[in-house]
């Protein structure tokens, strides 16, 4: 069965969130909520969430014209429109009554088959639907999103007793495929998988904190990266969340836990939490919270609570040198013999106990556990791999030395080596049965980690590899730090299109760092720059823009397979490629201008082609010249893959796949695809372009900026190198341009702006802030 | 005994042919009353009181050294009258704030200063060189009341000055320090501690002695991050600036040392002394390392002016010992042999002296103006600029200089042959005054960490910009003049050595902190050489210029100088570049036990 439209019921955050994330995947979703008391538009509630989507930050919606596809209604007006839904998701109040009398509500208006979910996070699903009628009951599941929907990757399903296989095989397939989510298969267990164990922790955390006597910038300098999880850490993850949902959660757990659950005792009602929100600090979105921002003057100042006396002060930067040590990893962090030492070990040792006290209770293998905790709370590791980086025989022999009741399969991983293996380049993990099971893949899923795991790279450099990922097919890796461009990234992409041209059919660039690449190696570049060396510079232009080139005219399909940030030299990889499989979550741009500078690997020269009007298009030179220009020069980063197809970054052709483990299949398959139907390289485009006239055009524009105080100083000087790269240097629209010459511009205008002041110091306070300069 | 002579017209010929140091009085509002009228009435006075004050106590103070009794020390004879007269002289207080009767000129005034007493008398240069540190430190960190009451005292010399850093078990590695602070009721501390190596520490020049100590509150982190400053007076001041009781801070002893043995050198306990905190509790590095800055490029100068002395001493002597013949037949049949100055290798010693020490200048002397651009210039963006590349170049003009002032003292000597090694000639003691520069303030090996550890990397390069930039636009255009290729064409391919070489050390040593520690002596060197060869092709450019006119014989020599530079010392930068490329392989092999 597939889910072709879907409807949300209930407009708040978590109500809307979904529904935007279905209307991402570009399925029909109608959003209702109730008719409110007053006003006379009866679906005010669900009108006024999708304008609220279309303004928060971080953006709901991947591209604004998706908001087209939800439609707004309310519960009594429009329950007949459910006649054509297959999926409902209800994301009303977490209150049984509403939730019953809304589902009887709906029952005789639903589309026979139809699955019915709802999103409750702290409802058992036995409870929710034991008086429902069997109907019901057979359509019923639980899809528990994580908040926000877009961005938190994980989607508990689980079914009842009574539960049809085909529906939850619908939703979840759904859930993955088109929603983008890894799917976690969970047992009515109270807070399922993963807030059953986050919850801990974070009872866990702060409780430690309090009583070792941490500061909250020290707790979070703790329970932050050291720990391997977001650094908001504890505290500041709190105020993200919003202090006031706490109370109701541990309410919430502690009924719904036996009393002989190690939650009892890890949980305490915490006071000082109490007070705030009582007066209003509930968090980021209240008058602030563990953390505040105060105004002094034009700047502002971070302050934060004194977790004994309650009073703000300026926030201090933690020292904790267990903090920078952890870096040699967890263990080293846990037996370091400062505070932060002692706390870490306080915190883990409890939550890896309980955690692995809780399978199969929660859930049938560890690995999905694992995976739960990396989706739903953002951590590097789940608790299983944390206890493998320990080492678990060295953790079970601790709780032992410190009198802590060892849990069962603790013992049997102790007993066995640890909690995973490989075996023969397979990833396997420790099932409750005491063997090792290989962790299997869903099919159309294709990890780099697995075939990196059982293969050794065809090339391979420091910055990057090339791997051999079957069918004829290769896959370029980068693996420098930030996935940045240098000279090495460049040779071996120089060398992997040698190699494949002679030895295999296609190449795929792809890898699975958090960023797809952040661009060109700049530190290396100001530092060249500040010594003067402006050969060796300007070679790395030229060996940037001749690999790029020979990407593009490859005699076979280089297919670009990004995630995540993918700009300024990243983003111009992407354009070379014959075709792109964008992950759904990929942000694309070229953003040198922010650090005073121009793209200069053909990414001025590719745009321009970008733009040549299509057949309906105006003609004339300087459409597509305003149009790269206008990309270019406001550094526009396209904030998804649908963006960036508006904004030209991504062609209409290029596909995008939602659900990031399946981008690498996705990515080989059109490889595959564009062999089979006779792949032929492009051929070297000419361009006519309107040279000093066009620049005299721009230039009117920036000056006009430059008055209004949108451009910067310098930025007039960038956008001139720009405007004339673009305008074509010294020609005019009768005489014709090649793809070299506009890069041999662009190198011109690059190095030039590269020996001025300002774009030094823009890069400089990049480099060493993370933020731009604005000078 | 050499004779000294002030070189004023090498230091004219920097101050305005080369730096056009004119310019500070044009442009930089603070030192509009800097004139070259002004500036060549004090460089002449200046160099009359070396000449005829400090240069005849030069031996003499070293024959007689510091006496030690009974926690008093005396001076030399003759110091204090000559001290005296300095301060009668006005000098302390010539690059001093005239908000406290300083007479603000520029610093770069005081280095030629600088530079012509540590020609003439070392050691007395100690006393008012501490006390301008001393003064720095307590203007850049002090607060308005303590400002009040010392900077006047200091500036006019009634009251000298310390910086009491080094314990027994702490040189460089000042996180090590003990000296702890005590807090008293009224805002004041107690210091408890011992430290030695103290210049300056306890004389009979001055009425009072204000010391500078670097000391532990007692919540203080351990290490360098809980060091703090205070001001600790060998008399309590009164209120209206008099001398009160005597402070509980004494000098147990005196170091016997090798060299400047007229300067005294203390052990100084403090026992409970009164002291005021300068400063931020904890900060006291940041505190000394501003004044450390300034007190590097000084003694710098010390190594200058140790090898002007030693150069003058050389030729003098050159010119009267006659000795053998010319290789190529008699130049002076007259007399019964030639001077030695004939002879090749006697050249070659007397042209290194030179040909280093005048480009030295003309590099100390960039800094000294740079200091004042960082220090008053109107414009921000060319303050920050000139404190970059005084940044920059600080620890290579420490290093360099103060190495080339011992190398040249050692030269010295070689040129007198066994003259050299006897007392009475005064070119010995040179050697042993000058070694000490090249340990004090940061050992060289320091200097050399400093420049590849701290300032290559700052900003991504940005100090280093300073100073690769203009010298590669200086190669660019001058490398058009044909007349100029002879010079430009060896620097530009030491220059490329000096950016290669920057550029292996930026991926070799971030990816191994070792290999820059174990490159870092060559490098500095190599950045030096390649500094001055840039020195040397704008000087040699001005005198181009000048050829042919008047004082033909100055500017031929100049050109003459810069012609052996590039031939016979640049190429130095050839082995330099292969040896610290090498990295630390040898270096690192042998095992600590099998040394």
């Amino acid at each position: 069965m597939a889910i072709e439209r879907a409807a949300v019921i209930g407009a708040g955050l978590m109500g809307s969130g979904i529904a935007a994330q279905i209307a991402n995947a570009g399925v029909p979703v109608l959003l209702l909520d109730i008719v409110p008391k007053d006003g006379a538009d009866r679906s005010a509630i669900a009108k006024g969430a999708i304008d609220k989507l279309l303004k928060a930050d971080p953006a709901p919606l991947m591209s604004k014209s998706a908001a087209k596809l939800i439609t707004p209604g309310n519960i009594e007006d429009d329950l007949d429109k459910l006649k054509d839904v297959d999926w409902i998701v209800e994301a009303v109040i977490e209150k049984l009554d509403v939730k019953q009398s809304l589902y009887r509500k709906l029952e005789p208006f639903r589309k026979k088959d139809s699955v019915v979910s709802s999103n409750t996070s702290t409802i058992p699903l036995q409870t929710l639907i034991k008086d429902e009628p069997e109907s019901l009951q057979r359509d019923f599941v639980i899809t528990h999103f994580f908040n926000p929907p877009r961005y938190m990757r994980l989607l508990e399903v689980l079914g009842g007793a009574k539960t049809r296989p085909e529906a939850l095989a619908a939703v979840s397939d759904f859930g993955d495929r088109r929603l983008g989510k890894a799917i976690i298969a969970a047992k009515d267990t109270p807070g399922f998988v993963a807030n059953r164990i986050g919850v801990f922790w974070m009872q866990a955390a702060v409780n430690a904190a309090l009583d070792l006597g941490l500061t909250v910038e020290e707790a979070d300098a703790i329970m932050g990266r050291p720990i391997g999880a977001p650094k908001t850490g504890i505290f500041g993850l709190l105020d993200l969340v919003g202090l006031d949902l706490q109370p109701h959660v541990d309410k919430s757990m502690r009924e719904a836990l036996k009393p002989d659950d190690a939650y009892q005792t890890v949980r305490r009602d915490f006071p000082l939490m109490e007070t705030m929100i009582k007066e209003g600090y509930t968090g980021r979105k209240g008058k602030g919270g563990f953390y505040r921002l105060q105004r002094n003057g034009a700047e502002k100042v971070k302050e934060s609570i004194d977790l004994k006396t309650g009073d703000y002060h300026v926030s201090d930067r933690a020292r904790l040198e267990s903090a920078d040590a952890a870096k040699g990893g967890l263990k080293v962090l846990v037996t370091h013999k400062d505070k932060g030492g002692h706390y870490a070990w306080a915190v883990l040792s409890k939550l890896l106990r309980y955690a692995a006290s809780l399978v199969p209770e929660i859930s049938g293998d560890i690995a999905n556990v694992d995976l739960a905790m990396r989706t739903g709370f953002n951590w590097k590791r789940g608790p299983f791999e944390m206890i493998d980086q320990l080492g678990a025989a060295w953790f079970a022999e601790k709780l032992a030395a410190e009198k802590l009741a060892v849990p069962p399969l603790l013992k049997l991983a102790a007993e066995k080596g640890g909690f995973y293996k490989t075996e023969n380049g397979q990833l396997q993990y420790l099932g409750t049965d005491g063997a090792y099971h290989p962790l299997k893949r869903a099919e159309g899923v294709l990890l780099l980690a697995d075939i990196k795991r059982a293969s050794k790279p065809i090339l391979k450099n420091g910055s990057a590899s090339l791997w051999d990922i079957g069918d004829g097919v290769a896959c370029l890796e980068f693996h420098s730090k930030m996935n940045a461009i240098d000279p090495d990234t460049l040779d071996l992409v120089k060398k992997s299109v040698a190699h494949v041209g002679k030895s295999m059919k296609a190449l795929v660039v792809h890898n699975e760092g958090d960023n797809f690449s952040v661009g060109a190696n700049i530190g290396l570049a100001l530092f060249a720059a500040n010594i003067a060396m402006w050969p060796m510079i300007e070679d790395l232009i030229g060996q940037g823009q001749a690999t790029y080139k020979a990407v593009k005219f490859a005699p076979f399909p280089v297919i670009g397979a990004p995630s995540g940030m993918a700009l300024g030299g990243g983003c111009e990889i992407l354009l070379h490629c014959a075709s792109v499989q964008a992950h759904a979550e990929t942000y694309m741009g070229l953003v040198e201008v922010g650090v005073g500078l121009i793209p200069g690997w053909g990414g001025c020269k590719e745009l321009l082609l970008r733009n040549q009007p299509g057949p309906k298009d105006p003609k004339g030179p300087m459409p597509p010249v305003a149009a790269a220009f206008e990309t270019i020069s406001l550094a526009k980063v396209a904030k998804s893959a649908a963006e960036a197809k508006e904004l030209k970054l991504l062609r209409a052709s290029d596909g995008i796949t939602m659900n990031r483990d399946r981008l690498l299949f996705d990515a080989k398959a059109r490889a595959l695809q564009m062999l089979a139907e006779g792949y032929k390289p492009p051929e070297p485009k000419e361009l006519r372009l309107p040279g000093p006239t066009g620049v005299t055009a721009l230039h009117l524009a920036v000056d006009g900026f430059r008055l209004q105080g949108r451009a910067l100083p310098h930025d007039v000087t960038v956008s001139a190198a720009l405007a004339d790269v673009l305008s074509g240097g010294a020609t005019d629209f009768t005489t014709v341009v090649t793809e070299d010459q506009v890069q041999k511009l662009e190198k011109k205008a690059f190095m030039a702006l590269l020996r001025t002041g300002p774009t030094l110091a823009r890069m400089e306070h990049m480099l060493t802030t993370g933020k731009p300069l604005r000078n | 005994m050499p004779a000294y002579k002030a070189p004023l017209r090498e230091i004219r010929f920097i101050l305005y042919e080369l730096l056009k140091a004119e310019t500070l009085s044009n442009t930089v509002p603070a030192y509009a009353d800097a004139t070259p009228d002004v500036i060549d009435a004090i460089l002449e006075e200046a160099g009359k009181f070396c000449e005829n004050e400090l240069q005849p106590l030069n031996h003499s103070g070293d024959e007689e050294g510091c006496h030690f009794d009974n926690g008093a020390v005396t001076t030399p004879k003759g110091f204090k009258e000559a001290y005296a007269k300095f301060v009668e002289g006005g000098w302390p207080g010539l690059p001093c704030d005239p908000d406290y009767g300083g007479q603000g000129l520029p610093k770069l005034i005081n280095f030629a200063v600088e530079e012509m007493i540590c020609s003439a008398n070392l050691s007395f240069g100690m006393y008012p060189g501490l006390s301008n540190g001393n003064y720095n430190a307590i203007h850049a960190h002090g607060d308005e009341a303590q400002k009040a009451l010392y900077l006047p005292k200091l500036v006019t010399g009634e009251w000298s000055g310390t910086m009491c850093l080094t314990e027994p078990q702490c040189g460089t590695d000042l996180g090590l320090c003990k000296t702890r602070a005590e807090a008293n009721a009224d805002g004041s501390y107690n210091l408890f501690g011992t430290k030695i190596f103290i210049s300056a520490g306890e004389h009979d020049l001055t009425e009072n002695i204000i010391h500078l100590v670097l000391a532990r509150l007692p919540d203080a982190p351990a290490g360098i991050r809980g060091i703090s400053l205070f001001v600790c007076p060998k008399f309590l001041p009164t209120a209206d600036g008099g001398v009160g009781a005597r402070n509980k801070v004494a000098c147990g002893s005196t170091e016997k040392k090798m060299g400047i043995k007229a300067s005294s050198t203390c052990v100084i306990n403090f026992d409970g002394a009164q002291a005021w905190l300068v400063g931020r509790p904890h900060k006291g590095m940041s505190a000394m390392f501003t004044m450390m800055n300034t007190a590097r490029l000084a003694v710098g100068m010390q190594g200058l002016g140790i090898a002007e002395a030693a150069y003058q001493g050389a030729v003098t002597y050159a010119k009267d010992r006659l000795q053998m013949r010319s290789v190529a037949g008699a130049k002076f049949p007259e007399k019964p042999a030639d001077p030695i100055i004939v002879h090749p290798d006697v050249r070659r010693m007397l042209l290194k002296m030179r040909a280093l020490t005048e480009a030295s200048r003309a590099l100390s002397y960039w800094m000294g103006m740079e200091l004042d651009i960082a220090a008053h210039h109107p414009d921000p963006e060319r303050r920050a600029a000139a404190d970059d590349l005084v940044a920059l170049l600080t620890p290579v003009v420490k290093a360099f200089l103060t190495d080339h002032g011992f190398d040249a003292a050692n030269l010295g000597v070689q040129v007198f042959g066994g003259h050299g090694y006897i007392r009475e000639w005064g070119m010995e003691q040179l050697v042993r005054d000058a070694r000490i520069t090249q340990i004090y303030e940061g050992t060289n090996g320091i200097q050399a960490l400093d420049l590849v550890g701290r300032k290559l990397g700052t900003g991504v390069g940005r100090l280093a910009r300073r100073f690769f930039h203009p010298v590669s636009e200086y190669i660019e255009t001058a490398s058009e003049k044909p007349a100029l290729q002879e010079f430009v064409l060896p620097t530009a391919k030491a220059f490329a050595k000096l950016q290669q070489a920057t550029a292996w050390l930026a991926q070799a040593g971030m990816a191994d902190p070792e290999e820059a520690g174990a490159a870092a002596t060559d490098y500095l060197r190599l950045f030096a050489l390649t500094a001055l060869a840039y020195m040397w092709c704008r000087m040699a450019e001005i005198a181009l210029d000048k050829q042919g006119g008047e004082e033909a014989a100055f500017y031929e020599a100049k050109l003459a100088a810069a012609r052996f530079f590039m031939a016979r010392l640049l190429p130095e930068t050839n082995s330099l570049f292969t040896m610290l490329t090498a990295g630390k392989a040898t270096l690192m092999a042998l095992p600590a036990e099998a040394f």
